[in-house]
């Protein structure tokens, strides 16, 4: 594999806000996006689920604009834009025609610092984020689960709840809550922003410093001070919903985003699940046992900052008893800890790996998210320029190791889906 | 690279009838290629919904020379990604990897291209797991809104069903289904091979030409398809599904032909109407001022049928009226009222200036030109497009808007509580009640799978009008 660099340049304003620039100018677009340091790790009881909450307010109106008007004058000058919200951090970008750059930078720089926070936007955009938590959890098939899943295999860290926030507390959130979170969360002191593309640096970094140098820093964020103690017993539950099949999700504490630990790991689970050619898929999916068997390990720069869950799940085929798909899973991820796999398997997982990261550079969208979420999870854009090596290095020892150390029934949390009637459903009482 | 010219795209007919066409892209050490056969799911035979797509894997699971396992293999140790599938119009064969690989990458498909086996182990495997994919697929509301749509909307063409097939129409298939639909609609003269990346383009055709150039196969001539007709009248369709906290919605009437001038302004008015996330009428009123859902969208699907213009939305099951009714009124406005000049200068300048966006990476550039080939609309479209767009007019807009937004004639599909909105829906015309029960019952296979019927001695009927199989 070819060396290949992304050379971001690092610069810091007098407020603290950190800046990382590209030039790319092989396309006439541009894409900026600012990073917030702020993510539902920031949360506590009572007010999960504000940091997404806050996003929908962000685009909600200014001094300047009315409300969602950030977004149509965005697109009608040629842009797309969005936002997301992980446990870690808050991002909004737009990627835009390449002489439209000064537009986003003016208008991010204006809702940072003149929001309009109102009592009848919040109301909304709460009913807004209530809808948005019914499709992707309450009526998807398994977002219950992997709710119950993290609220059970964390008791001390932020990780246990959810991004989108328990519905009760949606209910309750208030204005103070969202005036008190922006003034912590919002400073420029607290944010990475990343322009990429086809622009001149010291023109950006300019209009930058015009519209953006004049914000005061705040006082930072506390720390989150949890942290999850080692899990010492496997962690069991069952969820009844109704559904036409039998499923496990199933998690295991790994380390953080930081950690090289997580070079071997996805590793690991790239040779268990990744792929036509991987082992779940031969064994489970491709024989009808299994609807889908996966490890699933989201690649840097979306690992999370803290210990989190390497998730392991599946769904059983029509007529297929969980408990023993379950084990036969447990059984194949013994067999790596005994070192029961082939160099050529190790190989194509790293070549694997290392050819979807350079898949994921054809965009510049993604480029700039790379530096700036590293920039945000670990302080240092530059381990992206790690990642390749970081694969490379991983040895078959290394898999075995990891496997043994965290792939443990100890450290083990499993919730089961048990498939009930509407009627049955109906006794159990309300989901929300 | 941008604006695209005509001229940057190659394109060569080989003597066989194949056309082989490529792009030079040199930022990354990428190759993308894509085999294009001009059939898709459209072809599916009657009673064999899904075929096209279940012979496309089919390609993947075994050739003369390599088994599925091994096949898989070959392409993930090169760190390569592919997928094979039909949808309307088309099927696909594609691969993503390094631009070193292209030899390797192009040899893989290209066998498995001329040289499946269609195993029979193979593929009673695939049978069953779609099937399986499907049951567990009648868990989401949202698909289960979308295929009755496009049912309703669509009865009596070949675009009515799901490219990915039914539960009983997967038992149906039997094992020499997938090699005839191969042999009677894949041919070279139907097939594009399209190779974007680091790549020669020379080198890409000589290659190809090697791998290629001998297949021999006429395929059988194409049934006329047939033209659908658009609603009228109002048909209401509520599938109970009383554990649901969220309503999906769905209102459709049928949008234009992909090859239709009116393509652009088209493009353009489902824009301001709904297409245009928070730009929209809908998304405007609907969420950021009512705050009834958190998403609202129209979209329309042109092929070389006019296929579905449907709106779709959900919402906390007790707003399920007003939601409805404000869209039904949003119809009524946009088709009455007409656009504002400051909307259509607008939408004019997104679809200007984000253009550059779209064809980014070879991925996108791939499905861009694709379509254009297969439409058979020339190159210079993407040259022209930012013109053409410049070019709409207020009039257009307002034309097409009274011509295919009529709330009087729709189809509604609903999914969620009944008995929280069933009697107030009445007031909007008749309602077609569908238990969930009937939609999740796995019909039990007439016969076993994969045994051997005289020709013509079993279809099933396609049911429009009735319950999702």
């Amino acid at each position: 594999m070819q060396e290949i660099r992304l050379d971001f340049q690092r610069d810091r304003l007098a407020n603290g806000l950190k800046i990382l620039t590209l030039e790319d100018h092989s396309h006439p677009i541009v894409s900026y996006q600012v990073h917030f340091a702020t993510g539902s790790r920031n949360e506590r009881p009572g007010i999960t689920g504000i940091s997404h909450l806050f996003e929908h307010m962000m685009f909600r109106g200014s001094k300047e604009l009315g409300p969602e008007e950030f977004a149509r004058i965005i697109q009608a000058n040629g842009g797309t834009l969005n936002a997301f919200t992980t446990v870690d951090n808050t991002t909004y970008f737009e990627n835009l025609p390449a002489d439209k750059l000064e537009l986003a930078i003016r208008l991010e720089a204006e809702r940072l610092e003149n929001l309009r926070l109102t009592q009848e936007n919040l109301d909304t955009e709460r009913e807004v984020v209530r809808s948005e938590r019914k499709l992707r959890v309450v009526n998807s098939p398994f977002g219950l689960l992997i709710e119950q899943l993290f609220a059970i295999a964390f008791d001390q860290h932020p990780y246990q709840w959810p991004v989108i926030g328990w519905d009760h507390d949606l209910r309750r959130l208030t204005l103070d809550d969202c005036l008190e979170y922006y003034r912590r969360g919002y400073a420029p002191n607290n944010a990475v922003v990343v322009v990429i593309g086809d622009f001149r640096t010291e023109e950006a970094l300019t209009l930058i410093e015009k519209y953006y140098g004049h914000l005061k820093p705040q006082a930072p964020i506390d720390a989150v001070p949890a942290q999850e103690k080692p899990q010492r017993g496997e962690r069991r539950s069952i969820y009844k919903k109704v559904s036409q099949l039998e499923a496990f999700f199933a998690g295991f504490h790994v380390p953080g985003i930081r950690d090289p630990e997580i070079f071997p790991l996805l590793v690991l689970s790239h040779i268990l699940s990744q792929g036509r050619s991987s082992r779940f898929y031969l064994r489970f999916v491709k024989t009808g046992k299994a609807v889908e068997a996966k490890v699933e390990a989201e690649p840097p720069p979306f690992w999370p900052m803290d210990p989190g869950l390497l998730q392991v799940y599946a769904i059983a085929a029509p007529g297929v008893k969980i408990g023993e798909l379950e084990k036969e899973i447990w059984d194949a991820i013994d067999e790596i800890k005994e070192g029961e796999f082939e160099e050529a398997e190790l190989a194509k997982a790293k070549r694997g790996l290392e050819a979807s990261f350079v898949m994921g550079l054809q965009s510049i969208f993604f480029k700039g998210l790379a530096g700036g979420l590293y920039e945000i999870k670990a302080g240092d854009w530059g381990m992206v320029n790690k990642l390749l090596k970081g694969y490379e290095g991983v040895t078959k020892e290394d898999v075995q190791r990891v496997a043994q150390k965290y792939l443990s029934e100890d450290n083990r949390t499993v919730v089961t889906l048990k498939p009930i009637s509407p009627q049955e459903n109906e006794l159990l009482g309300p989901m929300e | 690279m941008f604006p695209l010219q005509p001229k940057d795209i190659k394109k060569i007919r080989l003597s066989n009838g194949l056309t082989i066409m490529g792009l030079e892209y040199h930022k990354l050490p990428l190759a993308h290629i894509t085999l294009m056969i001009k059939r898709g799911a459209e072809r599916d035979p009657e009673g064999k919904e899904g075929l096209a797509d279940l012979t496309a894997e089919m390609l993947t699971l075994g050739t003369e020379h390599r088994d599925s396992q091994r096949l898989a293999l070959e392409m993930e140790k090169l760190g390569a990604r592919y997928s094979a599938s039909s949808g309307w119009d088309a099927s696909f064969l594609e691969a993503l990897g390094l631009s070193e690989d292209f030899k390797a990458l192009t040899e893989l498909l290209g066998d498995m291209l001329l040289r499946p086996i269609f195993a029979q182990h193979e593929m009673k495997q695939s049978q069953q797991r779609r099937i399986s994919r499907l049951i567990q697929q009648r868990d989401q509301a949202e698909v289960i809104a979308d295929e009755m749509i496009v049912q309703y909307l669509l009865t009596g063409t070949p675009y009515a069903h799901p490219t990915y097939g039914t539960i009983s129409s997967l038992q149906e298939m039997r094992e020499e289904d997938p090699k005839s639909f191969y042999l009677r609609h894949y041919c070279p003269k139907d097939t594009v091979v399209l190779a974007i990346g680091d790549l020669n383009f020379e080198e890409v055709r000589e290659h190809i030409k090697g791998l290629l150039g001998e297949w021999k196969s006429e395929g059988a001539s194409n049934d006329p398809l047939p033209t659908p007709v658009r609603p009228h009248g109002r048909r209401i369709i509520v599938v109970n599904r009383p554990d649901l906290t969220q309503s999906q919605i769905r209102l459709g009437s049928l949008g234009i032909e992909r090859r239709d001038d009116r393509y652009i302004p088209f493009k353009v008015m489902n824009y301001i109407f709904g297409g245009g996330g928070f730009s929209s009428r809908l998304m405007q009123r609907v969420r950021a001022e009512k705050g009834y859902t958190y998403g609202i969208t129209s979209s329309f699907k042109a092929s070389h049928i006019a296929g579905p213009f449907v709106i779709s939305t959900f919402t906390p099951t007790a707003n399920t009226i007003s939601v409805i009714e404000e869209i039904l009124k949003l119809m009524e406005e946009f088709a009455n009222g007409g656009i504002k000049t400051q909307e259509l200068e607008e939408a004019k300048n997104y679809f200007i200036g984000s253009f550059p966006l779209k064809l980014e990476t070879p991925g996108q550039m791939a499905r861009e030109i694709l379509e254009l080939e297969l439409y058979d609309i020339p190159f210079d479209y993407l040259s022209r497009y930012q013109e053409a767009v410049k070019g709409v007019t207020l009039e257009e807009i307002n034309n097409l808007a009274r011509s295919y937004l009529h709330p009087e004639d729709l189809i509604i599909v609903v999914v969620g509580r009944a008995e929280d909105f069933l009697e107030p829906l009445r007031n909007w015309g008749e309602v077609e009640l569908i238990e969930y029960s009937e939609v999740t019952r796995v019909p039990p296979p007439s016969t076993p799978p994969n045994t051997h019927l005289p020709p013509g001695g079993h279809t099933v009927s396609p049911s429009p009008g009735g319950v999702l199989e």
